[in-house]
């Protein structure tokens, strides 16, 4: 998306109406205002839950993005960094007592060391070598997590007392959860926004589209890499905890499954990749869709609503690569005035 | 005066082919060497080995008094030395402008600052009108002239440019050798790798011929004309300076 | 020192058994470059296919190789014309997402076809072990390893010496290069990835006597599958060979000296040690991993 100028009649207030790089937008701005006004609107308890976990998968897709959709690393294995964050907060709260206010951060440093080292390991794959050692990187650390029973509680998990506490982060309402994932979502996408505006953004994406060139410009591809990757794992390890403190019950086969590596993966995927918009659109498309789909169907025909997401996966991929955002964007310049 | 760039001994092997055997030369700043060869004759491997792209099998390349050899690209781009790649490799998903801008962020501390910085760049490859352009739709001659132009946003000291003339038309020929002659007096030390013969011969003051690896000849471009190895390396095909 | 001997025997029986599971894996990505991540449910697909022949019409399931190879090959030919061909042009992970969303598809139709529950395959022979010395094992893998490595022998015979094999490799080498020259390289892909699945219901029929069929399978054999190819060496089939035996040893000498919880998660450490020293794997392409796909 070009940041060059536009038909007057596509700016209201200064702003451009649809979202571009390096700036707000009307559209973004009000959906933020919708985004607010679900939270504090009184809904049925069901409604909150699908709030709170497409807000969160939001922020958790957007996260996704940075490494595959700016930087170019697709990623099957990071619900090891998802689960990294969570354990770690959770252990460090339940064993430690240490709060997870601060707990969150450490699990989010952790993992993004993971996330850095991965990316240091993988230094010289490309393509579907890169793709399956995350895979298989994830599965060594869910390996490690089921069996390490003395730190991780093993397959039986790890709960968290459900007795609300704000210094505990566990709280008794909804509103507040939903809050705190608004919040989540929304701190991520700012700097979603800022980084694709940036001189690094920029850098990712040149090292994304052609790392030869990119490296005759004086950009360093290693250092892109690893440098993404790690903010990705970050943003992703306080999504694990901020999902640990609303779930309260982790446990290795769901927490760092490949199916939850795929679903970060997918989200942005189908909403749009390379951009801020596009993972948002993701979640906010697809997420209250399956939650739909997996309670009204889930009990007549077990796997319909999955059979059906994979469907449209491969539908979307094959005919609209560039997700919800890439069709707003075939759909913006067509109403543009002055298409250069 | 010290060089600007001194190659000695430079030597690259693959296997027990040796691309690039024992080229030794020194450019000076402000000079505008040609650099000729026939197919297969090495220009590419030597570029690729002075860029950081392939280390030298022994050898060395000494930049600014500096010993280059087994840098990385990136870190040969930032010492000062740009080059363009024989088959264009544009970022994709990036507009013209943005590409060119990528190469001017190495030294401007503003995406704002290495908008302007493009923009002027693409004035002067003639490439303008394209700014707001998806490299996509952009032709193969065009796609040369932005690969000279996200060298020239990188505000090089030297500039290896790889058969940019290839796929032009005389008239935008006409332009490039222009705006190529016009280079030294900004500053810009170039080597000029270039099949379109009368382009080059017309500019440079001084050429270098490669053969089968080896340096055959160095010298003005009238007496390269006439040197019998350089004209048996072509295959018995005279030059003229039409 | 016979335990050692036995387990090192039923290594390379069940690897040799991976590796003709994975050897589709390997020439699909060897010509066509892309990697099928539905490969685990192709082979879900054709057990359940042989499991049903073997249920219902009361053959062995060595017999329904004759009608299960073949569909897999029309089944494989359907997937590539319906999605590998169209994505080929386009950025490679639009391959990617599509067999993905492939295998979540063809996970979840199992699913519903069929419930969550484990279908066997009675074993043959009444369940007794055939002894070679001091050495047993299963009927079945013996099997599996004879055609197993006859399979391996039938690929490498016909790459280098038939014509299709010729066209083959030079597909892999240069397309463009091979369509100028009168290779009809959109048939050379739709061929290789039928074949890659044809070969996958040959794993099957072999299989199913050996390992439940059930929805998810797929997922456990895929993983084993991807490193098989990466340790080989994509697009080397005496590479898959290779691989799959030494993840055979690998599996059944960890699984016995060190827990079998951890047996899984040492050939993914393994898997990541290739990666990093010798990403090309034992016998592949130098330099393919750097390449990765071509964009």
């Amino acid at each position: 998306m070009s940041t060059h100028a536009m038909s007057p009649l596509r700016r209201i207030g200064g702003l451009p109406l649809m979202p571009e790089r390096g700036t707000a937008s009307v559209f973004e701005l009000a959906l933020l205002l919708i985004c607010a006004a679900l939270v504090v609107v009184r809904l049925p308890q069901n409604i909150q839950d699908v709030i709170i976990l497409t807000y969160l998968w939001a922020g958790l897709a957007l996260a996704w993005n940075i490494a595959g959709g700016y930087a170019g690393l697709i990623s099957f294995g990071h619900a090891a960094f998802f689960g990294i964050g969570a354990y770690t907060s959770t252990i460090l709260g339940v064993k430690a007592e240490i709060t997870p206010w601060i707990g969150i951060w450490l699990g989010g440093l952790l993992s993004a060391a993971c996330g850095t080292l991965l990316a240091l390991i993988c230094a010289r794959l490309r393509g579907p070598f890169f793709i399956l050692s995350t895979l298989a990187a994830a599965e060594v650390v869910r390996i490690g997590a089921l069996n390490w029973a003395a730190l991780t509680g093993g397959p039986e998990g790890l709960a968290i007392l459900p007795v609300p506490s704000v210094g505990n982060m566990v709280f008794a309402s909804k509103h507040a959860y939903a809050v705190l994932m608004l919040g989540y979502l929304v701190v991520v996408y700012v700097a979603a926004k800022f980084i694709e505006g940036s001189r690094y953004g920029y850098r990712l994406f040149a090292v994304r589209d052609d790392e030869d060139a990119a490296s005759a410009a004086g950009i360093n591809p290693l250092l892109m890499r690893a440098s993404a990757m790690g903010i990705s794992a970050f943003i992703t390890g306080i999504g694990g905890s901020l999902f640990a403190q609303y779930f309260l019950y982790l446990d290795p086969t769901h927490v760092i499954s490949p199916e939850l590596s795929f679903q970060f993966a997918l989200l942005p995927a189908l909403g749009g990749l390379g951009s801020a918009i596009g993972p948002v659109l993701g979640s906010f498309a697809i997420t209250p869709l399956s939650e739909l789909l997996r309670s009204y169907l889930g009990h007549a025909a077990h796997g319909l609503h999955l059979a059906i997401y994979g469907g449209v996966v491969i539908v979307v991929m094959l005919y609209f690569p560039g997700g919800i955002a890439g069709v707003l964007e075939r759909f913006n310049r067509v109403q543009r005035k002055d298409r250069r | 005066m010290t060089a600007l760039l001194e190659l000695r001994k430079l030597s690259r092997a693959f296997g027990p082919l040796w691309a690039v055997r024992d080229v030794s030369f020194a450019v000076q700043p402000g000079e505008l060497l040609g650099l000729i060869g026939p197919n297969g004759a090495g220009k590419s491997t030597l570029y690729n080995v002075i860029a950081g792209v392939l280390p030298p099998t022994a050898g060395e390349a000494v930049f600014e008094g500096r010993t280059i050899s087994r840098w990385r690209p990136y870190h040969v781009a930032r010492a000062g030395i740009a080059r363009t790649f024989q088959i264009p490799k544009p970022y994709r998903h990036l507009t013209v402008i943005e590409n060119v801008a990528l190469s001017a962020m190495l030294h401007d501390q503003s995406v704002a600052a290495a908008r302007k910085t493009a923009e002027a760049v693409l004035g002067d490859v003639g490439l303008a009108d394209y700014a707001g352009a998806q490299v996509s739709i952009l032709t193969a001659g065009l796609l040369k002239r932005l690969e000279v132009a996200r060298a020239l946003a990188l505000k090089p000291r030297l500039v290896l440019f790889d058969e940019i003339m290839a796929g032009l038309t005389p008239a935008e020929v006409k332009v490039m050798t222009d705006m190529v002659a016009g280079l030294p007096a900004r500053g810009i030390t170039v080597i000029w790798v270039e099949h379109v013969l009368y382009a080059i011969m017309k500019t440079a003051k001084r050429i270098l011929v490669l053969h089968r690896g080896e340096l055959i000849a160095d010298g003005a471009p009238e007496k390269i004309a006439k040197d019998p190895a350089v004209i048996k390396a072509y295959l018995g095909e005279e030059m003229s300076l039409a | 020192m016979t335990t050692v001997g036995q387990l090192v025997f039923s290594g390379i029986l069940i690897g040799s058994i991976y590796a003709l599971m994975s050897v589709g894996l390997t020439l699909v990505f060897g010509v066509l470059r892309v990697v099928n991540f539905a490969h685990g449910e192709f082979l879900m697909l054709a057990m359940y296919g042989a499991w049903a022949i073997t249920r219902f019409l009361g053959l062995n399931p060595y017999i329904a190789i004759v009608a299960v190879v073949p569909a897999m090959f029309l089944f494989g030919m359907l997937v590539h014309r319906l999605m590998i061909s169209p994505a080929l042009d386009k950025p490679h992970l639009v391959v990617v997402f599509a067999t993905m969303g492939l295998s979540i598809l063809m996970q979840n139709v199992a699913l519903m076809l069929m419930s969550a529950d484990l279908f066997d395959v009675p074993p043959l022979l009444g369940g007794r072990s055939w002894t070679f010395g001091p050495l047993y094992a299963k009927p079945e893998l013996v099997i599996g390893f004879l055609v197993a490595v006859a399979c391996t022998v039938a690929l490498q015979w016909m790459i280098k010496s038939t014509y299709l094999g010729k066209a083959i490799r030079a597909t892999v080498q240069d397309g463009e290069a091979a369509q100028l020259m009168g290779i009809p390289v959109p048939r050379i892909f739709l061929i290789t990835f039928a074949g890659g699945s044809a070969l996958v219901g040959l794993a099957a029929c072999i299989m199913t006597p050996l390992f439940s069929v059930f929805p998810t399978v797929g997922l456990n054999f895929v993983l084993i599958a991807f490193v098989v190819v990466v340790l080989g060496g994509m697009g080397s089939i005496e590479g898959a060979l290779l691989g799959g035996i030494c993840i055979g040893v690998v599996q059944s000498l960890s699984s016995y000296y060190i827990a079998p919880a951890y047996g899984q998660m040492f050939f993914f450490i393994l898997f990541l040690l290739v990666m990093i020293f010798r990403p090309t794997g034992l016998l592949g392409q130098k330099g393919t991993a750097n390449i990765g796909i071509n964009d």
